[in-house]
């Protein structure tokens, strides 16, 4: 039985950089059931109002992560978002290229830089070169090895969460979320032999732009939770070199402020974050807040039951032990 | 209605008019607020980076405490908010539970998991209600055009937070149209502030900052609000570094929540600390026809 149809209003951002000089919207009405896919709307507009509408996709089943685009302002798969649930929430349909990466023409973007940051972290397995593995030999994980990482390998290369980054929109040397989702993928991989080089080069390639903002982890279909997976990284990344780099001096100093007061001492923190020639070059700044704030270079009164602090700290922070 | 107040660290430190408004606001909503001095630091979203498990240990702790007291528990920092909330959901896995009971064990603790980790903004908008609140709207917000500012640690991950929509969220809309604000709808309101690496690398944290800023005044907003400290200090402890990193003027008023819902039941700008503000309020305030504060800004 049919479900009832809706007349879709449909604003597509329409631009080809060789030819407009400005992106433009197209409205398109559609009639159309609710549970309809924006893609099969996209592709309908194609067929029967203007086929000089550009956009990829392939598979239409949310498999080969090809249609992702921005709806509603959203990074999302277009095969895998109904327009009525769109309209409803909205009273609009508008669809628009994915964000971070350069229109090449209408809903289609330029994703080498998406690409190229995959390949920087060399995704593959790096077995030991000494002991080749003979021709046809398994090489055999255990289910809880596997379980380790079973989010990752859901992972389709759509770039949703490429295009939803704001560390990606804002810093180039942000390798972005899918990227360092895949690395820890390798890096809790019991096969692979280059996890140390993999933790320690990732540190100072991007690691800790992360914002844990998890714009990431609502855009991806897949599940993978990239942000989450960046945490993960990070402690491994602390677990492996200790406070080597700004960001996880930051984690570890706010570890040792909780450890010594129960709660954050803010002009220390900054101190071991910075070191004191950072410290300097923050001066101006310092005294500017300082001057409205004097509360910021006080050292907190320690928090009652310290004591019971320092044992959970006792009990449960040993670095050398793994964290899953 | 009776609660652990959890006021977080930056409350208690540079950030001390968030606390001193948060107060004037319970008080006149009748909200007890109950204070544990032995409550310790949520983490951050930076201690967990450093050791998950113990981060978890550390909130089961302050978690307990409130559950000894048969009380929920009340933050006023999308942060503490995510982090405790973050705490309550993994000790849901009895793998994270087997390693940290047996430690909550060694200092006499248990937390058997009843607590309820709410933010000012959904006690504000549930518990008491916008109908209590606008009753007791003495001076509204008329004509001041605000642009909400979530902080992401209030909606994500959604799917681990349970919030109310990760993406789409409205209730500080609704609470802003309760004072009688006039909310701004603009894309930045569900990013990123940037102050998670503000210490890490600045230059790109004032950006982002930045831009969030810009968004809310190209939308109109003659101010924004905030539920997180932390938010404040990117947005308005470093707006200059922000304006620099942006390369334009922004001077932008940037509230903590309570503030403004202060402002509307009456509290004078000194009583919610607005004088503490590195960006002067004052623009804001004379939106709404109401003197500047008799303190300078700058």
């Amino acid at each position: 039985m049919a479900a009832k149809t809706i007349s879709a209003p449909i604003e597509v951002y329409r631009y080809d950089p060789s030819r407009d000089r400005a992106p433009r919207y197209d409205r398109f009405t559609l009639e159309v059931e609710p549970h309809t896919p924006v893609l099969t709307a996209l592709l309908s507009i194609r067929n029967q109002q203007d086929p000089s509408l550009t956009l990829r996709y392939s598979c239409r089943s949310a498999i080969c992560g090809s249609c992702a685009m921005q709806i509603n302002s959203k990074s999302r798969l277009a095969c895998q978002t109904p327009i009525g649930p769109e309209i409803e929430r909205h009273g609009r349909l508008v669809v628009e290229p994915m964000r971070n990466q350069a229109v090449l023409r209408d809903l289609v973007v330029d994703q080498s830089s998406f690409w190229q940051n995959y390949r920087k972290i060399e995704p593959y397995l790096k077995l030991d070169p000494r002991q080749p593995m003979p021709e046809g030999t398994p090489n055999p994980m255990t289910p809880a090895e596997v379980d380790r990482f079973h989010e990752t390998p859901r992972c389709i290369a759509c770039a949703a969460c490429y295009s939803a980054c704001p560390a990606v929109e804002s810093d180039p040397a942000f390798p972005g979320p899918m990227a360092l989702a895949k690395l820890y993928r390798f890096v809790v991989d019991p096969r692979d032999r280059a996890t140390q080089d993999r933790l320690v080069r990732i540190q100072t390639e991007g690691l800790w732009l992360c914002l844990r903002c998890h714009l990431c982890t609502e855009a991806c279909p897949k599940d993978v939770q990239p942000s989450e997976r960046i945490r993960d990284l990070k402690e491994l990344a602390i677990a492996a070199q200790g406070g080597t780099e700004r960001g996880s001096r930051h984690a570890i100093g706010f570890k040792e402020n909780i450890r010594e007061r129960g709660l954050l001492q803010e002009m220390k923190l900054v101190r071991q974050t910075d070191g004191l020639a950072g410290l300097a070059g923050q001066l101006g700044q310092g005294l500017r807040i300082w001057r409205k704030k004097p509360e910021t270079t006080k050292r907190p009164p320690a928090i009652e039951d310290l004591a019971q602090v320092e044992t959970l700290y006792r009990e449960l922070d040993d670095p050398t032990e793994g964290h899953r | 209605m009776k609660i652990a107040y959890y006021p977080g660290c930056v409350a208690q430190e540079s950030g001390r008019e968030l606390d001193m408004a948060t107060r004037w606001v319970a008080k006149a909503l009748g909200i007890e607020l109950v204070s544990f001095p032995s409550f310790s630091c949520c983490g951050s979203g930076f201690v967990d980076e450093a050791n998950l498990t113990l981060n978890v240990a550390i909130n089961a702790r302050n978690l307990a405490i409130a559950e000894r007291a048969g009380l929920d528990l009340l933050t006023i920092c999308s942060t503490c908010q995510g982090m405790l909330t973050l705490a309550n959901r993994k000790l849901d896995e009895p793998s994270v539970r087997a390693r940290v009971d047996p430690a909550l064990a060694k200092i006499g603790v248990s937390y058997r998991g009843s607590v309820k980790v709410k933010h000012l903004l959904e006690v504000l908008t549930h518990d008491i209600g916008l109908d209590a609140i606008r009753a007791k709207v003495r001076r509204p917000l008329r004509g001041m055009k605000v642009g909400a500012f979530y902080g992401c640690h209030l909606l994500r991950p959604s799917a681990e937070l349970a919030s109310e929509s990760g993406e789409e969220p409205h209730a500080f809309e609704d609470l802003l149209a309760a004072i009688g604000a006039d909310p701004v709808m603009y894309r930045g309101r569900v990013m990123c502030c940037g102050f998670p690496i503000l210490f890490v690398k600045p230059e790109t944290a004032n950006r982002i900052a930045g831009r969030q800023i810009a968004d809310a005044k190209d939308h109109g907003a003659h101010a924004m609000a905030t539920p997180c400290p932390l938010c404040h200090i990117s947005l308005d402890s470093f707006q200059n570094k922000a304006e620099a990193a942006v390369g334009r003027e922004l001077a932008m008023p940037v509230f903590h929540l309570p503030q403004l819902v202060g402002l509307a039941l009456g509290a004078s700008p000194e009583e919610l600390g607005l004088p503490r503000h590195l960006v002067p309020v004052d623009p804001a305030l004379a939106a709404i026809g109401r003197p500047a504060s008799s303190v300078p800004s700058r």
